[in-house]
C-alpha cells in the first residue's frame, strides 16, 4: 500500500539519506543515480570555477561517505588534515632525519587507523590463540573504502618525501583528492601525481569524455549488477556447503567465482572511471582483460593495476626490488604479495592466497630464461594460458572461502568427486547460469579493437540510441535482480 | 553547462520512465514474460514500517541441550491445549524426509491423522505460485497444518521483496487453520528468510530452528535421520508447551511411524 502524503515522502527521503551501514551507497543503486542526476546540473554550472567546483564535489563526496560510513567521515577528514600538514612539513624541512620522522609519523597514523579498524579483531583473535586468553571480538564498523583512501594518502606523503611531488597548499584540494567519490568505495587507487595536475588544469569535459564515461558506466552496471550478482548466487550456495556438491559443481563454482570477482570488481572500477570521465577527470584503468594472461607476472599487470603498481612502487621497490640479487628479489616479491593478500582482507586465507601468488611470481621469474626459449607457437600460448588460468582459478578458493577448512573441502571435492558425466545434467538444470558464464568468457576474449569500436560508435550515436541502451541495461538489471538460483538440495537419505 | 545537457536529458528521461513504471505493482505482463519494475514508488511512498510490539517467537524447547536462541519480543498468549484428534497436513521441502516419519510416530501415538506432502527442492515461491496447496487443503481438510519451507531460500538476496508475497499467499490459503511454520535448519547464516517468516507468521506459529545443533548428513545441509528426529521432538514439545495452538503431541514409543505421503519431483 502506498501513501502519497508529504510526511511519508519526507520520512522516506530522510531514511534514504541517513547512514545505513548495511546499505552503502553503491554506484549500481537507484539512489546513487538519483543523487548523481541532481549533482550533475550544479556541477556543470560550477565546473569552470575551480574553487566552487572543489567545494561542491568535496561536499558531495562527504555526503556519499556519510551515507555509507556515518560519522567515520570525521576520521577520514582528520587523517586528511594530519597528512596534509605533515606533507607540508616534510617538504619544508631540509633535514633528512626530520623529514623521515614526519614520514614515519604520517604512515604510522594512517596504517594505525587501518590496523585498528580492519585488522583489530584479526590481531586480537590471533593473540587469543597464542596466549590463550578469552578475548571477545570488538564490535567494529569498518569505514567504507578505508583501505583505498589509506593507500592514497600514503602514496601522497611518500611522493612528497621522495620529492616527486610538491605538496598542495590547499587543504580543500587535498580533501577533494582523498574523498573523491568516484574512487571512494573500491578504487581505482588514484595517486596525487595523476589527479592534482587535472584538478589544477580544470579542463572542461569533452563530448568524448562525457559519453565515453556513460559507455563505461553502462558496461560496469552490466558487469556488476547483471553478471556478477547473478553468477554469484550459485557461488554463494556452493561455497556455503561444499560437502553437499559434486566435484564438477564445485569446479563450476570456482569458475563462477573467477567471473563473479572479475565482473564485480572491474565493473565497479568501470563505473568509477566512467563517472570521473563524465566529470572531466581521467582515472587510470584498473583491469585490462586479466584472464587473457599467459603467466602470473602478466596477470598482475592486468589485474587491479592501480593496486599492483602501488605495491610495486611503495613496497617492492622500497624493499630493494631486484637490485640485490635473485634471492633478495624473491624475498621482496613474497613480502609484497603477502602485504597484497592481507590488504584484501583480515584472515589467514588471504595471507595464504597472497603467499601462493608470491610463490607463483617467483617460479615464473626463476623459469623465465627457460620459458623464453620456447617457440612462439599457438599451442605453447594455449598451454601457458591454461596453466595460468587454472592456477589463478584454484587459488580463488582461498580468496572466497570463509575458512581454510572450507577452501580445503572445495579442493577435496574438485579432485576426488569430479565426474564429467554430470556436465550435461548441470548444463540442463542451470542453463541460464551456463549461458551467462559462456557469454562472459566470450566477451572477455573479444579483441580489444572491437571493444574500442563499440565505444566509438556509442559516443557518436544519436541521443535516443543512448537512451535505449540505458533503458535496456537498467531493465536487464531489474530482470536479473529477480532471477534466483536454487540450491536444489533434496533427498540425501 | 551546454555539454552536459544531452547527458542530463538522457539520465532524466531514463529516470522518469523507470519512476513511472515503478507505480505498476508486480511488473508488466507481456504474455510471454513479465517485465520487472523498479521499487522507486515503494521507496518513496511506502508506509514506514511499524515495529510490532506483540510479535515474537518463543524460543524452541531445548530437549537435547541444543543451543536455544534467545526469545524475541513478548510471548504470545497461549490457548489451552486442544486434546482432540487432529487431521494434520504437513507440507514443505525435502526436510520432511527427516521430520515426516517422526511426526507420523507422534500422530499415531496421539490419535491424529497425518498427511505428508514433500515437494523436493521447493520454496515459498514454488508453493505460492502453484495450486497444489489449495488442492491438498481441499482434499485433506486439515484442522492443523505444519509447514517446513525455507531451506532452499537461505541465500536469496533481497528476500523480502522477492518472497514476502509468496509467504503471504501460503498463509492466506491456510487461513484460520492453526499452523506451525518450522524454520529451516541453517547450515550457514541466511539472508533474511528466518526474520521474514518470523514477521509474517502469527505470534506463536513460527518455530525458529536456526541456532540449534544439528548433525548433518553427507550433503552438509540436511540433518541426519537421528538429528531430524531430535529436531522433531523439540518442535513437538514446543507445540505443546509454547505455541499459540497447543495440541496433544506426547512422545511416542516408536521411533518412526507411517502415514500417507505424497511426493513431488523438483520443479525445473
Amino acid at each position: 500500500m502506498l501513501d502519497y502524503s508529504l510526511s511519508t515522502l519526507w520520512h522516506n527521503l530522510l531514511a534514504q539519506l541517513s547512514f545505513a551501514p548495511d546499505q552503502p551507497l553503491m554506484f549500481s543503486s537507484g539512489l546513487f543515480w538519483v543523487l548523481f542526476l541532481l549533482f550533475l546540473p550544479v556541477y556543470a554550472l560550477v565546473k569552470s570555477k575551480r574553487k566552487q567546483m572543489l567545494m561542491f564535489v568535496t561536499a558531495f563526496s562527504l555526503l556519499c561517505f556519510y551515507k555509507s560510513s556515518g560519522w567515520h567521515l570525521l576520521l577520514m577528514v582528520a587523517t586528511g588534515v594530519i597528512d596534509w600538514m605533515l606533507a607540508r612539513r616534510i617538504a619544508a624541512s631540509a633535514s633528512v632525519s626530520v623529514r623521515r620522522l614526519f614520514l614515519i609519523l604520517s604512515i604510522t597514523c594512517s596504517l594505525g587507523i587501518l590496523l585498528a579498524f580492519k585488522y583489530g579483531n584479526f590481531i586480537l583473535l590471533n593473540v587469543d590463540v597464542i596466549i590463550g586468553r578469552n578475548f571477545q571480538p570488538l564490535d567494529i564498523v569498518l569505514p567504507v573504502g578505508i583501505s583505498f583512501y589509506t593507500f592514497r594518502t600514503i602514496s601522497y606523503v611518500v611522493d612528497v618525501y621522495k620529492r616527486k611531488l610538491q605538496p598542495t597548499d590547499s587543504l580543500l584540494e587535498y580533501l577533494f583528492f582523498i574523498s573523491f567519490f568516484p574512487c571512494m568505495i573500491a578504487g581505482p587507487i588514484v595517486r596525487a601525481t595523476e589527479l592534482f595536475p587535472q584538478i589544477r588544469a580544470n579542463k572542461p569535459a569533452t563530448r568524448s569524455m562525457i559519453y565515453g564515461g556513460l559507455w563505461l558506466i553502462l558496461l560496469g552496471v552490466l558487469k556488476k549488477a547483471v553478471v556478477a550478482d547473478y553468477v554469484g548466487q550459485y557461488v554463494t550456495i556452493a561455497f556455503g556447503n561444499p560437502v553437499g556438491y559434486s566435484g564438477l559443481e564445485l569446479l563450476m563454482a570456482l569458475l563462477g567465482y573467477s567471473v563473479q570477482l572479475y565482473c564485480d570488481f572491474s565493473g565497479y572500477s568501470d563505473m568509477a572511471i566512467g563517472i570521473a570521465s563524465v566529470m572531466g577527470f581521467r582515472l587510470p584503468i584498473n583491469f585490462d582483460f586479466p584472464y587473457r594472461s599467459l603467466n602470473f607476472t602478466e596477470f598482475w599487470r592486468r589485474w587491479h593495476i592501480t593496486l599492483s603498481s602501488w605495491l610495486r612502487d611503495y613496497v617492492y621497490i622500497s624493499l630493494g626490488g631486484n637490485r640485490h640479487g635473485k634471492a633478495r628479489q624473491y624475498l621482496n616479491l613474497m613480502v609484497t604479495m603477502l602485504v597484497g593478500g592481507l590488504w584484501h582482507g583480515a584472515a589467514w586465507t588471504f595471507v595464504i592466497w597472497g603467499a601462493c601468488h608470491g610463490l607463483a611470481l617467483c617460479v615464473h621469474k626463476a623459469c623465465k630464461p627457460w620459458l623464453s626459449r620456447l617457440p612462439e607457437a599457438g599451442w605453447v600460448r594455449f598451454v601457458s594460458w591454461l596453466v595460468t588460468f587454472a592456477t589463478i582459478t584454484l587459488l580463488w578458493a582461498l580468496f572466497r572461502a570463509d575458512s581454510l577448512h572450507s577452501a580445503l573441502e572445495i579442493y577435496k571435492g574438485v579432485f576426488t568427486r569430479f565426474d564429467i558425466a554430470y556436465l550435461p545434467v548441470f548444463a540442463h538444470v542451470r542453463n541460464t547460469w551456463c549461458i551467462v558464464m559462456v557469454l562472459a568468457f566470450a566477451l572477455h576474449f573479444l579483441p580489444q579493437d572491437i571493444w574500442s569500436q563499440f565505444r566509438r560508435r556509442f559516443i557518436r550515436s544519436r541521443w535516443w540510441v543512448k537512451l535505449v541502451a540505458l533503458i535496456m541495461v537498467v531493465q536487464l538489471v531489474l530482470q536479473f535482480a529477480n532471477a534466483d538460483i536454487q540450491p536444489l538440495i533434496y533427498a540425501q537419505f | 553547462m551546454k555539454k552536459y545537457r544531452g547527458l542530463i536529458g538522457i539520465l532524466a528521461s531514463g529516470l522518469l520512465i523507470f519512476v513511472s513504471l515503478s507505480f505498476v505493482p508486480g511488473g508488466i505482463d507481456l504474455g510471454f514474460a513479465t517485465l520487472n519494475t523498479p521499487s522507486f514508488a515503494e521507496t518513496l511512498f511506502g508506509r514506514p514500517k511499524e515495529v510490532k510490539s506483540d510479535q515474537g517467537t518463543p524460543s524452541p524447547a531445548d530437549a537435547s541441550g541444543a543451543a536455544t536462541p534467545a526469545p524475541t519480543g513478548v510471548k504470545p498468549r497461549q490457548a489451552p491445549m486442544d486434546t482432540t484428534a487432529k487431521t494434520i497436513l504437513f507440507f514443505g521441502d525435502s526436510m520432511l524426509e527427516g521430520l515426516g516419519p517422526r511426526l507420523a510416530a507422534y500422530a499415531q501415538e496421539n490419535g491424529h491423522t497425518l498427511v505428508n506432502v514433500i515437494w523436493y527442492s521447493s520454496t515459498s515461491e514454488v508453493w505460492g505460485n502453484s495450486t497444489r496447496l489449495k488442492q491438498h487443503l481441499d482434499e485433506v481438510r486439515p484442522n492443523y497444518v505444519f509447514i517446513s519451507l525455507g531451506g532452499n531460500e537461505l541465500f536469496v538476496s533481497d528476500i523480502k521483496r522477492k518472497r514476502q508475497k509468496y509467504v503471504d499467499t501460503i498463509l492466506q490459503q491456510i487461513g484460520d487453520i492453526p499452523y506451525v511454520w518450522i524454520g529451516p535448519p541453517n547450515w550457514k547464516p541466511d539472508t533474511g528468510i528466518n526474520d521474514m517468516l518470523q514477521e509474517s507468521c502469527r505470534p506463536g506459529c513460527f518455530f525458529l530452528s536456526n541456532g540449534q545443533h544439528f548433525d548433518r548428513a553427507k550433503d552438509g545441509a540436511h540433518p541426519t535421520r537421528k538429528s531430524a528426529a531430535a529436531w522433531c521432538d523439540r518442535i513437538c514439545k514446543w507445540v505443546m508447551t509454547q505455541s499459540a495452538h497447543p495440541i496433544r503431541l506426547n512422545p511416542p514409543v516408536a521411533e518412526k511411524g507411517k502415514c500417507r505421503t505424497i511426493m513431488y519431483s523438483p520443479q525445473r
